[in-house]
């Protein structure tokens, strides 16, 4: 019995977000009385932390304590339109719509109070729930006290809108040009991962996956984290175990238990290891780009290119399973060639390239 | 059939029949939720819950098999409005995702710590490596449950923005 060790990498770029445009998500955000402030969207927090990161996002565009932001998401009924949490977008475009509500609540809470201050609002700034003359701390009134202000005094709910909308991509009919760029924000990321394969029974095992991911900006580095983790470990899945075909996405043929689906476990966890990269985007919140789905896309091909470096064969189909490596090993041993299978070509474009569009000075402005 | 059964502490009497899995009267008889109707065929511990101490896939056991057993569920790891070491520990890590899993990691834990696991990662993966979670890839629960045994205490007010407390590049 022999265990081979072999190393393999593999790199992918990613458009985060949803990329054809034309899908809106709103927020509506207003400032209470005791300075909190009620923040309502419909991004649905399925455990990613949309609701943890968009209440950061408008924590510190108003200049307010976190803990002072309450985010509602319990009915997408009656809160602000939301497209979906699809395509990594709730932080793309669900956290730029509640950025550029935060940021009429913000402009208004600093007219307002430039009035009670007797100060021009351009010298004014928010800290910690307290607007403060810039240069003279001691002048300063508290956020809820301007909404104080406002609702017993002007008369005014204190509140802002933001939608986060760009018009649907589009061609000339006439030239094909493109008349309206697609967006998205272009991640990338790569991972590297090291298997230890059994050439007798055609096991491997994944001993240590490093991963490398461009998120713009981590908003909240921890979730990012999560994420990063959790796609791993479904992107070993998707190399090793998990095989929904062949009629995906009908389950008809899919194993029905966890004893026919192999779901990875803990005992399956490699060596784990995140490295987060801030690349900004021209027009994601605070550069914000995405992490979500494309977590989970750059392991299968490295584990493949991993198990070639051991044992000298490709397996071009997933999950590989210790069957298919076997089959592999015995097609070299007999000195049959190997299947190649060949992917979907991709030509580039240069006039149809998304990031060709998406230069700095291209940077998308959303309606207002 | 009648029969009692002990549940955080408190005595319940139930009416079902003899075979009803343990999972769906504390679901549905009993009102405690915490427990989660995952697979309903023992693959995935979402619906683990102590039996006498043990950890055990409540929609495998019918009823009349615990019978006078003592069942202890999340609802019961601290006082109303308390939380358990491993519960702050859960929460100081992000163990938690969709966290549906969550309640099953957390009982299957509750045990192993109470039975003097340690810290050490590839001991807690063979005791929880039945338990499947779909959205964190057990870091982050390996993280909280080795905290959890080391005993360290955690400030839950600097957890919630992930170690960020302003966003860099802010232009205030
Ligand atoms: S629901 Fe009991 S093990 Fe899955
Ligand atoms: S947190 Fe979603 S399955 Fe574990």
């Amino acid at each position: 019995m022999a265990m081979h060790r072999g190393r393999g990498i593999a790199a992918i770029e990613y458009p985060t977000g949803m990329n054809q445009n034309g899908d809106p998500s709103q927020a509506w955000i207003k400032l209470k009385m005791d300075g909190r402030v009620d923040v309502f969207a419909g991004t649905v927090d399925i455990g990613q932390g949309s609701k943890t990161v968009h209440s950061q996002i408008v924590a510190d565009t108003l200049g307010v304590p976190m803990d002072w932001v309450t985010m509602d998401t319990s009915n997408t009924d009656s809160s602000a339109f939301c497209m979906g949490t699809f395509a990594s977008r709730g932080t793309f475009i669900g956290g730029n719509a509640v950025r550029l509500a935060a940021e009429k609540v913000r402009s208004r809470i600093l007219e307002i109070g430039g009035e009670l201050l007797e100060i021009d609002p351009g010298d004014l700034e928010i800290i910690d729930g307290e607007v403060i003359a810039k240069g003279s701390p001691d002048k300063k009134i508290g956020v809820g006290d301007i909404a104080g202000a406002a609702t017993f005094v002007k008369g005014e709910l204190i509140s802002g809108q933001g939608t986060a909308l760009k018009d649907y991509a589009t061609l000339d009919p006439e030239t094909g040009a493109v008349t309206i760029p697609p967006h998205s924000a272009i991640s990338y990321a790569a991972c590297a991962v090291e298997v230890e394969v059994d050439e007798e029974t055609g096991d491997v095992r994944v001993i240590k996956m490093s991963q490398v991911y461009d998120v713009g900006c981590a908003i909240n580095p921890t979730m990012v984290e999560g994420q990063i983790e959790g796609g791993a470990m479904q992107g070993l899945g998707l190399g090793l175990l998990e095989n929904c075909y062949p009629y995906y996405p009908s389950n008809d043929h899919r194993g029905g238990q966890f004893g026919s689906y192999l779901a990875p476990s803990m005992e399956d966890l490699p060596e784990l290891e995140c490295i987060i990269l801030e690349n900004p985007s021209a027009d994601g919140p605070f550069g914000a780009k995405a992490i979500g789905e494309m977590a989970n896309n750059a392991q299968p091909p490295a584990i493949a290119s991993a198990i070639y470096d051991a044992v000298g064969v490709w397996v071009t189909e997933l999950p590989i399973t210790p069957e298919k490596v076997l089959r592999a090993l015995e097609a070299k041993a007999a000195g049959i060639p190997e299947s190649v299978t060949t992917g979907k070509v991709v030509r580039y474009d240069e006039a149809l390239s998304i990031t060709s569009h998406q230069s700095a000075d291209a940077a998308v402005t959303f309606a207002v | 059939m009648s029969l009692n059964i002990t549940v955080n502490g408190t005595s319940r009497t139930v009416n079902a029949e003899p075979l009803t899995p343990l999972l769906h009267v504390l679901r549905e008889e009993l009102d405690v939720l915490s427990p989660k109707a995952g697979c309903q065929n023992g693959g995935c511990g979402t619906c683990t819950v102590l039996v006498d101490g043990e950890p055990r896939r409540s929609c495998l056991i019918p009823i009349s098999a615990v019978e006078g057993a003592e069942i202890r569920t999340v609802e019961g790891l601290a006082p109303p409005g308390q939380l358990s070491t491993l519960q702050e520990a859960w929460i100081h890590h992000y163990a938690a995702q969709c966290g549906f899993c969550t309640s099953g990691f957390l009982m299957a834990a509750t045990a192993y710590l109470e039975n003097g696991g340690s810290d050490d990662h590839a001991e807690i993966a063979t005791a929880l490596g039945g338990h499947v979670c779909r959205c964190t890839g057990y870091v982050k629960i390996l993280d909280a449950i080795s905290a959890a045994a080391r005993g360290d205490s955690f400030d839950l007010t600097t957890t919630a923005a992930g170690l960020r407390t302003t966003i860099k590049g802010v232009d205030q």
